[in-house]
């Protein structure tokens, strides 16, 4: 009987293992499709004031984004050795200088469109890219990549990745860059995260 | 983008998960924050506004007729870039733009071509050399053109060299030549900074190391020059290992060298 049992476990542990390293690749490019379409929609061509769709937007980005999955990404090595109030605050920082920077931006994605093309698979597991090409007005269209974190039933957004470049990447290398060579270390990033993002709102 | 050191041919032009270390690797450090610190200024007072001035004069049509036409000048560039690359179809479909804009797109203000189907394939002598899987070599900050890498600056002078504005004045006076040379570089020096304008207004408002910012974002982006031998079953460069455990062994090795 414990044999049996003991059986059962190992292979429940090996299929759960193997459900979560495979992502459903159509699930995931309707996910992204649903958050680039209600963002579109819903946000950037809806007719409200300014103030509503940032809030809309805020809980979008919230919603669609593991932020505290990238926000322990771009702080490299220093995320092991910062407190839990760093931590905290590190993210909350993140979080408001992307809300706000992009809430600025949405004029210029008016009128824009993702037409989506599939998936790639990942390396890393329960990851896959989704991949989307955005029309300009001139030129070739740009690449948009969007890479797509799995955990049962539900789908986060990890990465965003423009014409080859990964904002986590460049936000690892600009904030450890930054952390290694300032005396107040994260609490200088978190003061200057807070800043960039009251410069933000005041243009 | 400067200086030439291509070497080496077929090494390392791919790249692979996780995070390719030229991501972080900075071998003229010191050298690229000073010069970057320099081209700072000189763009803060001079190019910039010259950029902003152009803006504020013109409108967007304008700004597009004049983005055509440099376009239209350097198509013959892609057109022998193509040909090296062993891509004859696109060669000819880069010939066939300029005939087509030089002529019936009113000397290139209009891209008539692209309506007929043959778009514009944009290429020059650093793709042909990625193609070729000349390694890229380290990140260099170049007086005044900004970021490059040797083999992206050796891609530059080449495709200077083939720019029909350089090679149909070879024969001219000196004097003449050097007008027509000098008045072609600043009007495409205007219209390319001005194009960038907004992009690297939000860059430097975001950034907390605006330097760093900008090496990481355009070291990554020229990962996208794919090497003709490598292309096969290769992992995007994007795709590091999202557990940062390993990562930070990368960043760890770095400081100690």
């Amino acid at each position: 009987m414990k044999k049996n049992l003991f059986t059962i476990l190992v292979a429940a542990l090996f299929f759960a293992g193997n459900a979560n390293a495979a992502v459903d690749g159509a699930k995931a490019e309707a996910f992204v499709k649903k958050v680039t379409d209600e963002g579109i929609t819903q946000i950037i061509n809806a007719d409200i004031p300014q103030k509503e769709k940032d809030a809309r937007f805020e809980k979008l980005f919230n919603n669609a984004l593991d932020l505290k999955f990238i926000g322990q990404f771009v702080l490299g090595r220093y995320w092991k050795t910062a407190s839990n109030e760093q931590k905290k605050a590190f993210i909350d920082a993140y979080r408001d200088l992307n809300i706000k920077t992009w809430s600025q931006r949405f004029d210029e994605f008016k009128g824009k469109e993702f037409i989506f093309k599939g998936t790639t698979p990942s390396n890393s597991a329960n990851q896959i890219f989704v991949n989307s090409l955005v029309p300009m007005d001139q030129g070739e269209p740009a690449k948009v990549v969007w890479r797509v974190k799995q955990t049962g039933d539900n789908f986060k957004i990890v990465d965003i990745i423009i014409e080859n470049v990964s904002l986590a990447i460049t936000a690892r290398n600009e904030y450890t860059a930054y952390v290694k060579s300032a005396p107040g270390g994260i609490n200088d990033l978190i003061k200057d995260l807070q800043n960039k993002t009251k410069q933000v709102v005041k243009k | 983008m400067v200086l030439p050191v291509i070497l080496a041919v077929n090494t390392s032009c791919a790249t692979k998960a996780p995070l390719d270390r030229h991501d972080q690797a900075d071998t003229f450090e010191t050298y690229n924050r000073a010069m970057f610190k320099f081209n700072y200024q000189a763009d803060k007072y001079v190019i910039k506004p010259v950029a902003e001035g152009y803006r504020a004069v013109t409108n967007e049509f304008t700004r597009n007729r004049v983005s055509n036409v440099l376009s239209t000048i350097k198509e013959p560039v892609s057109a022998v870039n193509h040909l090296l690359q062993g891509e004859p179809l696109q060669m000819a479909a880069s010939l066939g733009r300029t005939v087509i804009n030089a002529t019936l797109g009113l000397g290139g203000m209009f891209d008539v071509a692209e309506g007929w189907g043959l778009k514009k394939q944009k290429t020059g002598f650093d793709e042909t050399l990625a193609k070729w899987c000349v390694p890229d070599g380290p990140y260099l900050v170049l007086p005044i053109l900004g970021p490059s890498t040797p083999r992206a600056a050796t891609g530059l002078l080449a495709d200077s060299a083939m720019n029909p504005v350089y090679l149909g004045t070879l024969n001219a006076p000196a004097d003449v030549k050097d007008k027509i040379y000098y008045s072609y570089t600043t009007i495409n020096g205007m219209a390319y900074r001005e194009a960038t304008l907004d992009l690297t207004n939000d860059l430097e408002r975001n950034s907390v190391d605006y330097y760093t910012t900008m090496r990481s974002a355009y070291m990554q982006n020229r990962r996208g020059m794919s090497c003709s031998s490598k292309d096969k079953g290769e992992t995007a460069n994007y795709d590091f290992d999202f557990g940062y455990e390993e990562e930070d062994e990368i960043f760890d090795e770095m400081e100690n060298q």
